[in-house]
């Protein structure tokens, strides 16, 4: 062995015995610390060894750097472990006060109408629903005209709509994601449209310009009104639970024929609340056949297939659910709100 | 549309509550948004007859009066302009209440002792009509209870009418669709009048339609000798109750023909028409016209005018002209029952914004048969009224026959359709509620004919429609066993996206759903160079202008709420569409992005730590954490191009690409989000990026056996070289066996020659095959500095 290793090696064991003692001796933080800069410094004993990688042979400085390596590491650790333990000595000696809180951890979360559409889309995935998305800047022709909804006509009366210039708007419904995904795809179709719209109502605490919705749509040979009821009532056994009953009447929608609203009975169970307004009913939202006019603009043939379509207001879900009771507040993200769940 | 019991039972017989009507109504699309009885309060308020009328005499428009109760005499003081001796009217005693609540007691009024008030029909809550007292038929018996001669309380129903029922925009309508759906029959008003006039009515109107396409249909009645004068009682409260002002006999009564069967009448002075003549043509572009509620409208080519011989005198389906209204003075009305084409009369009431009763029922299509149903019941109830004497010919120009609908109804596509299983005879028990006519039936076939009254039936699933609602939406089954459609695969991107949402919540990010209409000058510093604001032409309100061009906009609105509420810390995300428009561009860039922001204190003072805020290496350790956890292990920095940030900030490069920054948001923006403390971080990411760069087809990498070698290297390098391009460096030229790379010591200051850092690496190698020996790594490490000695003239830190 080479000399200037040798000296290195002693030199190793010299400064693990002294830190030894030492840190044997510290007897508090304050002490431990000392030891820490005096060791472990830039100017400190082991650090000085470093410097000295340098005169040695070739053949000795992988061996040298790796003592020199663990020592370090060792002595880093043994110096941690020892202020760690005058955090928990002082305590554990005097008194150990399992009560005093843990350390502050950051708590994230997720949005309670975000909680809901998840579950929503949850549900209807495991139906064999695929999950559909589109632009919420969307042309008049897939928001409306593709939707049996022509210029002019009364029903976008029903839709009041925020208009971007040309034949651009805001959508106001997610139905033209059905027609986009018609456009593109040949039935059999299964699919959901979650998303955000948007519609020129002043905001009050039961409006909003923008909201939520999830539509549906089922395409394919025979698909009955007797389904659409049948998805509808597995959606709602699903999400609130297996005494909810669903009940279907008549409603119009330009895309729809036969068209429904469809209600689900209310947590009082017919017994008539603020809720329900004593009625036992919750409006939930509109349903029907798919019209054949919205087959014939996506190419379909209406002798073929058949289909059927659904959406749902995600705030009206969140705020039963939760009891909130004023739209506006999901969208102020007032933390307190957003710490409830 | 306000419709009333009452009302409703003269063309039904049922005895139903209010409470049934309402759910029988709404269960056949008819949806009865609320209903009410009016509860008046009408005690101690009875029929009194005037006896005599004095002057006051502290007060010129005050009267003082002795009025018969049939019991007693008793002295009132009166404001109306119409108090007349011998005249009928009610009389409010104390202790009545009149409509407003006021609280009749008697008392003096300008020195004058007054018993109580004689009231009008506003002061009952009766009509609008305010204009002097309620004037009582004169065989009214005295003493009489004002409540026993009201008689009992109407319910007043307020019903949603879908665009697709004009039928039902009347109250024959409505009352046609509850005999059909409770069994009950409906009886349509016989209309029967003596029109004693025998005069050719041609000799005194003719009608000439210009455009047959716009105006299918035309009809007219001629009435002479009309005196124009209040309306009886019941027709002015009757059209109260469904929120129509009285105006006159002539004006009520079209009105009222109007609510009954959905054809909208138009009254004019017949003395006021130039040349005997009616003239139905279209708008020269910029004509001008003047309707009675006394506005100036300019018309384009597309409006529908009627005209008399000279001039225009009515807009079409919309609203007449000032120019021949009905007045007090008119004493020969013509009568207009007219059909015009729906979709006009809706562009003109849009683009002129009159959306009156008569243009909302037009555009929708009223039933072309009945215009003259409409007019001859109209003309009955002026001949009941003594309004005046009708000419016994009508006009009854018809130029675009409208036929009804013919349509073939297959029983089999019906039960296909509603998953039903119902028989022909099923089916056809159910017309005569629809009044369609079974024309023949052919095996599966229906051949039927829709009445003209309903527009919305022309085709099969129209019809199949009207069926299932008359069968019962509640009789179809719920089919239990849906058609799973077995050959699509979940949408990786949104399963993808959402997996995210829960990544950044467990990093401690909560999530906000933020409006994405903001206003335009807070989107401004978010929109790059040319980029211009999405602005929405009909905005609400300045503060939701236009679409959001960045998702950090909508998180320091959050904070910036958060803050004025006493709440300085917070960690949020959020992920969604974003927008602008490119120079240039035809439509716009719509995006989805993911934002994150950091604000105020990660640590709190607490009892084992010191408070701490953020800094730009809590920002960038999350997107660093993030990007990791969606699988993407390295990104590149650059200079960012938002003007939002301070100094403090990168961009991310994926692959060389810009897909987003991070960093702390400049004071300036902060003060424009009113912000006060700028101790604000943020991320954002595009996040199809992410998408793309995802990790996918993961599979299993073998791990070593072996052991792996840990080393420590100091180096001293010149300040300015960045520490990324050593590591890469390091890795370029440490060898194969170099596992991990990581940074434990950085430091520039005293101890340390001017101009230099000292950064500190600690190293880990490792081989699958084999135990490295300690040669393997040196050599490894002696390439590394003599490596970095070359490009950035690192040396190994002196101790």
């Amino acid at each position: 062995m080479a000399e200037k290793l040798q000296t290195i090696v002693t030199q190793i064991s010299q400064i693990t015995a002294e830190f030894q003692r030492e840190l044997a001796g510290a007897e508090s933080r304050n002490d431990a610390e000392q030891l820490k800069l005096k060791y472990l410094s830039r100017k400190g004993p082991i650090q000085n060894l470093f410097g000295l990688l340098g005169t040695l042979d070739n053949q000795d400085r992988p061996q040298a750097g790796a003592e020199l390596n663990r020592l370090k590491a060792d002595v880093q650790k043994a110096i941690d472990a020892k202020i760690e333990s005058f955090y928990v000595e002082t305590a554990s000696i005097e008194s150990f006060d399992p009560s005093l809180p843990g350390q502050d951890w950051p708590v994230g979360g997720i949005h309670p109408l975000m909680v809901v559409m998840d579950e929503i889309k949850q549900v209807f995935a495991g139906m064999g629903f695929r999950i559909e998305e589109g632009n919420e800047i969307e042309t008049d022709y897939h928001n409306f005209e593709a939707l049996n909804i022509p210029p002019h006509h009364p029903s976008r009366d029903m839709h009041d709509t925020f208009y971007l210039g040309g034949k651009y708007l805001l959508r106001t419904h997610t139905s033209p994601v059905q027609i986009h995904v018609m456009e593109s795809q040949k039935p059999p179709i299964r699919m959901i449209a979650p998303g955000k719209c948007y519609r020129k109502d002043t905001p009050d605490a039961s409006h909003s310009p923008m909201f939520h919705q999830v539509e549906g749509l089922c395409v394919d040979k025979g698909v009955s009104f007797a389904d659409l009821k049948g998805v509808v009532q597995a959606f709602a056994l699903k999400m609130f639970g297996r005494d909810v009953k669903v009940r279907f009447r008549p409603g119009f929608f330009p895309f729809t024929e036969p068209s429904a609203e469809y209600d689900f009975s209310c947590f009082c169970k017919g017994k008539g609340c603020r809720v329900c307004k004593n009625t036992g009913w919750l409006e939930i939202s509109g349903a029907g056949m798919v019209d054949p006019a919205v087959f014939g603009f996506v190419d379909y043939d209406p002798k073929i297939y058949s289909g059927y379509a659904f959406g749902m207001g995600v705030e009206r879900i969140a705020m039963l659910k939760y009891e909130i009771p004023d739209i506006r507040i999901i969208y102020e993200n007032d933390l307190r709100f957003l710490e409830q769940f | 549309m306000k419709v009333t019991l009452n009302w409703l039972k003269e063309y039904v017989d049922f005895s139903l509550s209010p409470a049934d009507i309402a759910k029988i109504l709404t269960m056949a699309g008819l949806e009865v948004e609320e209903y009410h009885t009016e509860t008046r309060d009408f005690s101690n308020l009875v029929v009194a007859k005037v006896e005599s009328v004095a002057k006051h005499p502290n007060a010129d428009k005050l009267s003082v009066c002795t009025v018969n109760t049939g019991v007693k005499q008793l002295q009132i003081v009166c404001g109306a302009p119409n108090v007349a001796a011998g005249m009928l009217a009610p009389l409010a005693l104390a202790g009545a209440t009149v409509a407003g609540g006021l609280k009749i007691e008697a008392r003096a009024v300008r020195g004058v002792p007054s018993d109580g008030m004689l009231c009008s029909e506003v002061e009952l809550g009766l009509s609008e009509r305010a204009d002097g007292l309620m004037v009582l038929p004169e065989n009214t018996p005295l003493g009489m209870k004002m409540e026993d001669f009201i008689g009992e309380a109407d319910t007043v129903f307020d019903i949603f009418i879908t665009p697709n029922r004009p039928d039902c925009m009347s109250v024959i309508g409505i009352a046609r669709v509850l005999a059909a759906f409770t069994g009950a029959k409906f009886i349509k008003p016989v209309v029967k009048f003596s029109a004693p006039l025998m005069e050719p009515v041609e000799k005194s109107m003719s009608v000439e339609i210009m455009n047959s396409d716009k105006c299918a249909r035309y009809s007219g009645r001629l009435i002479r000798d009309v005196q124009i004068k209040q309306s009886p009682f019941w027709l002015a409260n009757r059209l109260h109750t469904v929120g129509i002002r009285s105006i006159n006999n002539v004006v009520d009564i079209t009105n009222y023909v109007m609510m009954e069967t959905g054809q909208p009448l138009h009254a004019f002075d017949y003395d006021r028409l130039a040349g005997k003549k009616i003239i139905v043509r279209e708008a020269v572009e910029g004509e001008k016209f003047v309707t009675l509620d006394n506005q100036e409208h300019t018309l384009n080519k597309e409006a529908l005018l009627i005209c008399d011989a000279e001039k225009p005198v009515a807009l079409a389906g919309v609203m007449g002209g000032i120019n021949s209204e009905v007045e007090d003075s008119t004493r020969t009305v013509f009568l207009e029952s007219a059909y015009f084409d729906p979709a006009n009369i809706r562009f003109t009431a849009k683009n002129l914004e009159m959306m009156t009763e008569a243009s909302r029922r037009m555009e929708k299509g009223i039933d072309p048969d009945g215009t003259v149903y409409a007019m001859d019941r109209a003309v009955q109830l002026m001949e009941e009224l003594a309004v005046g004497r009708i000419v016994q010919s009508c006009i009854d120009n018809y130029p675009r026959k409208i036929d009804p609908v013919k349509i073939d109804l297959s029983v089999g596509r019906i039960n296909t359709l509603l998953g039903t299983s119902l028989s022909a005879q099923e089916i056809i028990a159910f017309f005569p509620a629809l009044e369609i006519t079974l024309l023949r039936q052919d095996g599966d076939l229906l051949h039927i004919i829709v009445p003209t009254f309903r527009p919305d039936l022309t085709r099969e699933v129209d019809i199949i429609e009207e069926i299932a609602m008359l069968y019962g939406y509640d009789n179809i089954r719920f089919e239990l066993a849906p058609k799973i459609n077995q050959t699509q695969e979940q949408n990786p991107n949104t399963h993808f996206r959402d997996q995210i949402r829960y990544s950044l919540a467990g990093f401690g990010f909560r999530e906000t759903i933020s409006y994405s209409l903001i206003s335009e000058k807070l989107a401004e510093p978010f929109l790059a160079d040319k980029c211009e604001f999405i602005k929405l032409l009909n905005p609400l309100s300045l503060d939701m202008a236009g679409f959001r061009p960045s998702l950090i906009l909508s998180l320091l609105t959050n904070v910036a709420y958060n803050r004025n509420r006493q709440m300085p810390d917070m960690r949020f995300f959020e992920i969604g569409n974003v927008a602008w428009k490119e120079p240039q561009q035809q439509g716009f860039t719509e995006i989805t992005q993911i934002g994150a922001i950091l604000a105020g204190k990660k640590q709190q003072q607490a009892w084992n730590a010191q408070a701490a805020g953020y800094d730009f290496y809590d920002i960038k350790g999350a997107v660093t954490a993030f990007l990791r956890k969606c699988g993407i292990h390295n990104f590149e920095q650059g200079t960012v191009r938002e003007k939002i940030w301070d100094k403090e900030s990168s961009s991310i490069l994926i692959n060389g690409k810009y897909c987003g920054a991070f960093g702390k948001i400049n004071a300036a923006l902060c003060s424009l989000f009113k912000i006060k403390v700028p101790d604000v971080y943020a991320f954002f990411i595009n996040y199809q990026d992410v998408y793309e760069n995802r990790a996918t087809g993961l599979k299993y990498t073998a791990i070593s056996k072996f052991p792996s070698i840990p080393f420590d290297l100091a180096l001293l390098v010149d300040a300015g070289i960045a520490l990324h391009d050593i590591e890469k460096e390091i890795w370029q030229s440490a060898g194969p066996h170099l596992v991990n790379l990581k940074l434990f010591d950085y430091y520039q200051g005293e101890q340390i020659q001017q101009g230099k850092k000292s950064i500190a690496f600690s190293l880990t190698f490792s081989s699958k095959e084999c135990t490295l020996s300690v040669e393997e790594v040196d050599r490894a490490v002696k390439n590394v500095l003599s490596h970095l000695n070359k490009l950035f003239g690192a040396i190994l830190r002196p101790g």
